[in-house]
């Protein structure tokens, strides 16, 4: 304890006599952990906005006019027979033009200047949330979609994937430009605390003519390392809550037109944790990399 | 004047570091080039002792004392202090060595940003001393060196004389067995000299070993005590 006391006494006015750099070094790091934590925001909101999806995901079986009443039946069999399944509706052709007309009010005319009807009937399946991502559902597509009186399968799986897939790629960018952001961080925490040392060299040397703890001697700067990371993390903290305030004034109603209201929120408790103790452990990195030159 | 305190250098006793304190045996210490600072050293300097080292700039004066203070390494011989091998020494017994040796430099070495109390306590402090260990010796020593009164000035508002005997109030304030100093009075007239070096006496008047590298011939003569000179690094002349 007395040493941590002591860590900190010293660490404290350190930060104070070197205020400049100390507040580039916070910068730095505020500014990467600002980009790491706002690639959580966006990553983790798209990934609940495809959970969502996922959940509410449903695939269409588009039937042929002549189908027979014999192929319907199979079809039913199958699609019931099916354990992924929990329902099916069937939509039949009028059923469709009329769900049309009214989705699509402004186009309506033009389907009355029709011959015949040109919708096809279909059935409407919804499977299990849990199997929503499962390659099982593929199969079971693939499968309906070779049986007679099938004109084709729609299933929205597709282009879910293709949101998942940007959703990784996107955090992946997200983590390669944080720890190249945090490198820079770390580096600028190693110059500001080597600036610290440099200027207390006086005082190292008598630490170390007296026959002072190397961990004593160190402790001190790996501190300030760790007090501008942390410093760092809640500016961006802080600044990511303030971004997030501003948009979702702005943008919150047009939004939760699209999306479900709860899909966007803010970094949870857990996360924001993340993002101190990364940017302490960065800091406190910086600290040791300077403070290491110390023998 | 000082010595008005309570507080006087301990009585060291022969365990700390033992009879003899100092010892090096055909010691060399030769740096780039070939070139060497100190060669072929034998010398004994024994508990209780005040030992001048003298001789011109560059006789390798700083360097004894350096290797003395583990600061760096000698290329040849040994160099023994209370039977320990300095060179052997691995780094946290050379820390734990360190804590017996005090040490005075020509230029003070003090910390212009802490105050003159700050300077002294800030041995005990990074020691981990208890807090009320650390301003009694620091007090007491101040005292004994007589700046009790300017414990809240910075050293630069001092003059000289008084920033040395803060910077000898910071060598006893961890009671070492052995006192190292480096041209002490290089940067003082000839009264502040001699005052220092009446304080330097009194401590070895305690028991405590003294080894003191001058320059200055007059002083030595004054002080009058066992003296080793050196030259190009060899000892020429001992009285």
């Amino acid at each position: 304890m007395r040493a941590l006391g002591f860590f900190f006494v010293e660490a404290w006015a350190s930060l104070r006599r070197g205020r400049t750099s100390t507040a580039f070094a916070v910068l730095a790091i505020a500014v990467a952990l600002f980009v790491f934590g706002g690639f959580l925001l966006v990553t983790g909101t798209l990934q609940r906005v495809l959970d969502t999806w996922s959940r509410a995901a449903e695939f269409s079986v588009y039937l042929r006019d002549d189908v027979s009443a014999d192929a319907r039946s199979t079809i039913e069999a199958a699609l019931d027979r099916s354990t992924l399944v929990t329902g099916r509706e069937f939509v039949g052709k009028e059923a469709a033009l009329a769900r049309f007309r009214r989705d699509f009010a402004d186009l309506a005319a033009a389907t009355s200047d029709l011959a015949e009807n040109p919708f096809p009937a279909s059935y409407e399946v919804r499977f299990r949330p849990e199997a929503a991502s499962s390659d099982a559902v593929d199969a079971l597509a693939q499968q309906v979609g070779r049986m007679p009186g099938v004109a084709d399968v729609r299933y929205d799986r597709q282009w879910l994937t293709r949101l998942g897939t940007a959703v990784r790629t996107i955090r992946t960018i997200g983590w390669a430009l944080g720890i190249v952001l945090a490198l820079g961080a770390l580096l600028t925490v190693a110059t500001v605390v080597r600036l610290a040392l440099h200027n207390r060299h006086d005082e190292v040397e008598i630490m170390q003519l007296v026959g002072s703890p190397i961990a004593f001697i160190r402790g001190p700067f790996v501190l300030e390392g760790i007090l501008q990371g942390g410093a760092g993390a809640i500016v961006a903290i802080v600044l990511l809550w303030a971004g997030y305030a501003v948009l979702q004034a702005r943008f919150g109603e047009a939004l939760g037109a699209i999306i479900e209201p709860g899909a966007v929120s803010f970094l949870s408790w857990g996360q924001a944790l993340v993002v101190l103790v990364t940017g302490a452990a960065v800091g406190a990195l910086g600290g040791f990399v300077a403070a290491r030159t110390i023998r | 004047m000082p010595r008005s305190g309570s507080w006087a250098p301990p009585r060291q006793p022969d365990a700390i570091l033992g009879r003899r304190v100092i010892e090096t045996y055909h010691l060399s210490k030769r740096y780039s080039r070939g070139v060497y600072a100190l060669h072929d050293l034998t010398l004994r300097v024994d508990k209780g002792e005040f030992v001048f080292l003298t001789g011109p700039s560059g006789a390798g004066k700083s360097t004894l004392l350096r290797l003395l203070l583990r600061q760096e390494r000698p290329s040849e011989g040994k160099i023994l202090v209370g039977g320990r091998d300095l060179a052997e020494l691995r780094t946290r017994e050379v820390q734990e060595y360190r804590r017996n040796v005090g040490f005075i430099f020509q230029d003070f070495k003090l910390i212009p940003t802490r105050t003159v109390f700050e300077n002294v306590a800030f041995v005990p402090r990074v020691l981990g001393v208890p807090e009320s260990q650390q301003k009694r010796r620091a007090f007491q020593v101040l005292k004994w060196v007589g700046l009790q009164h300017r414990m809240s000035a910075f050293p630069l508002d001092l003059s000289g004389g008084e920033q040395q005997r803060i910077a000898i109030a910071r060598a006893l304030v961890n009671d070492p067995a052995l006192v190292l100093a480096d041209e002490p009075t290089g940067n003082l007239d000839p009264d502040l000299s001699l005052e220092i070096m009446n304080l330097l006496r009194e401590i070895n008047a305690a028991g405590t070993t003294v080894l003191v590298a001058t320059h200055d011939r007059e002083l030595i003569r004054l002080v009058g005590r066992r003296t080793v000179t050196l030259d190009h690094g060899k000892v020429v002349e001992l009285s």
